[in-house]
């Protein structure tokens, strides 16, 4: 690999231990691929910071490499742990113990001390520092839904780092020129379609996500022919970085750069399989938990929620409302949409989110709009439906 | 006598190693080994041995587990594989593990448990088969 002075030097310990040792990782990991190069980055997200996650090894080693002075070279935001801090038991879902608080807690001392903004969110891309970012621009980002959101929609440049790499290049300042860091490698050569009489939600489109990354096997990020919302598009690529590995999906009209001029192939999602999948994964008719908020919902995700529950008044005996959400978000929400909430008794929590979070109990069932939610909510045992926001408030009010 | 087969790959992560092998098909390092321990969930150990692996699978948290093996002195001498994935790749540099990839699959299929591996730092690795013929 060529590396310039000032990374030999790196290299070399000049700027300190960790720092060389990161840029080491993050060499090895370039030279593995075949990068020829670094790339040095504007920004990184640290995913893999809840102690469930990652347990004593997780924590030793990041408060080891705080320890030895590691500090990041560029802003850097964190995923969510495993408790809200201003209630760690405030949700009694989760099984916090003082134990599993300490853990958390030394996690997440590790992470100021090198100087990680503790945004605690899976959508740094709605942070203000995320916000000045200019297309075009390379970051390294450890969370799956982040990264085909930073990659498509904010035309930010990023692999799937995974938590230690997006970590070291943070450090380093610099990840390896490869994959979706090299223009080429962004260009989709196949297309899909929905098909005739499609109706675009956010659950069918989490499906769709599903069925494409099941699909896609060609060169280049696939390019979806459709007219998405913001709200869809993030719940698409949620879904494609949960099902499968894809980190990018071109969305002409959303994606800043040029779609190509043709593409190879133009393949139709047909819409009987969408509702094929849809029906299986339906929700029953009676569950425990109404769950908004996977990917971290935004401000105007809620505010929607809200207007769909104000048609009603909150149904004795039904489903509890949970909402998972950044603080920065939180802040954004009306008086209003807080008071449809509160009246509904339903949680707003930060920090966290149902699928990073260890849980007290598997016997749950959940219904959620979230395609993501599903993917790992229903690996950790739980029972969980798919259904468009609109049916999630259906079961929240009564009389209608 | 024992007979011996010297193998060719890439040297990833730097420094020679000797052990007795442990062969996996596939190895995640987070689910299949105890980082306290560095014992395999089949009850093999993986410490002071040379993990030989024909690929990569599983969680980026690998790549912790295998900087805890070393904190906790039970790191494996070396690592062996055909494929290599950035999780592997960042753990063996954290944990300081000699890495050599990049080995025909086929070959690695040839070496069995308790097999004397050898790395020599410049991504040559000698195999002795061992005595028993396990």
């Amino acid at each position: 690999m060529h590396l310039s002075k000032e990374e030999e030097r790196i290299l070399a310990g000049e700027e300190g231990w960790a720092r060389a040792r990161a840029l080491e990782v993050v060499v090895k990991v370039g030279e593995a691929l075949g990068a020829e190069r670094l790339q040095p980055i504007a920004h990184a997200h640290v995913s893999g910071v809840s102690y469930y996650n990652i347990g004593e090894p997780g924590r030793r080693f990041l408060e080891d490499l705080a320890a030895s002075g590691a500090k990041v070279s560029v802003p850097t935001t964190a995923n969510p742990i495993g408790f809200d801090l201003d209630s760690p038991q405030g949700l009694d879902v989760l099984d916090i113990s003082p134990e599993y608080v300490r853990g958390q807690m030394a996690i997440l001392n590790a992470l100021k001390s090198m100087g990680i903004q503790t945004t605690l969110s899976c959508t740094p891309y709605y942070m203000p520092d995320v916000k000045r970012l200019r297309p075009g621009n390379s970051v390294a980002w450890g969370e799956s839904n982040a990264v085909v959101y930073a990659n498509s929609i904010l035309g930010l440049r990023t692999n799937r780092e995974g938590g230690p790499l997006a970590l070291m290049a943070a450090i380093a300042g610099r990840t390896y020129y490869y994959g979706l860091h090299v223009p080429e490698n962004r260009v989709p050569r196949v297309a899909y379609r929905p098909g005739q009489g499609m109706k675009l939600d956010e659950a069918r489109i989490g499906v769709m996500g599903e069925l494409i990354s099941s699909m896609h096997r060609a060169e280049g990020p696939p390019m979806l022919e459709a007219r998405l919302s913001e709200a869809q598009a993030k719940e698409l690529g949620a879904a494609m970085g949960a099902a499968g590995d894809i980190a990018m999906v071109f969305l002409p009209g959303i994606t800043p750069e040029r779609p190509p001029k043709k593409v190879r192939e133009v393949i139709e999602v047909e819409a009987s399989d969408v509702e094929r999948r849809l029906e299986e994964l339906a929700p029953p008719a009676h569950v425990d938990i109404v769950y908004l908020g996977c990917p971290h919902a935004s401000a105007e995700e809620v505010e929607e929620l809200a207007r769909l529950l104000r048609r009603g008044s909150p149904r004795p005996g039904g489903p509890r409302l949970i909402i998972t959400m950044s603080r920065e978000e939180e802040e954004r929400l009306s008086a209003e949409a807080l008071e449809v909430i509160r009246t509904f008794k339903g949680l707003v929590v930060r920090d966290t989110c149902l699928v990073v979070a260890p849980l007290r109990r598997q016997a749950l069932s959940v219904a959620t709009n979230s395609y993501k939610a599903y993917f790992y909510l229903s690996r950790r045992g739980l029972k969980v439906g798919l259904e468009p926001a609109e049916r999630l408030a259906e079961r929240l009010v009564s009389g209608v | 006598m024992s007979e011996a087969l010297t193998l060719r790959g890439r040297q990833l992560v730097s420094g020679r190693a000797v052990g007795e092998a442990v062969f996996l098909d596939a190895i995640s390092f987070y689910g299949d080994v105890d980082p306290t321990t560095g014992r395999l969930r089949d009850g093999r150990e993986v410490k002071d041995k040379v993990i030989v692996a024909l690929r990569p699978r599983g969680s980026t948290v690998g790549s912790y587990i295998m900087y805890a093996l070393r904190v906790n002195g039970a790191a494996p001498a070396g690592i062996v594989m055909s494929r290599v994935d950035p999780i592997i790749v960042a753990g063996a540099v954290l944990a300081e593990v000699p890495l050599v990839a990049f080995i025909d699959e086929n070959q690695l299929r040839g070496v069995r448990d308790g097999d004397l591996v050898e790395l020599l730092g410049d991504g040559t690795i000698i195999v002795r088969k061992s005595a028993r013929g396990s």
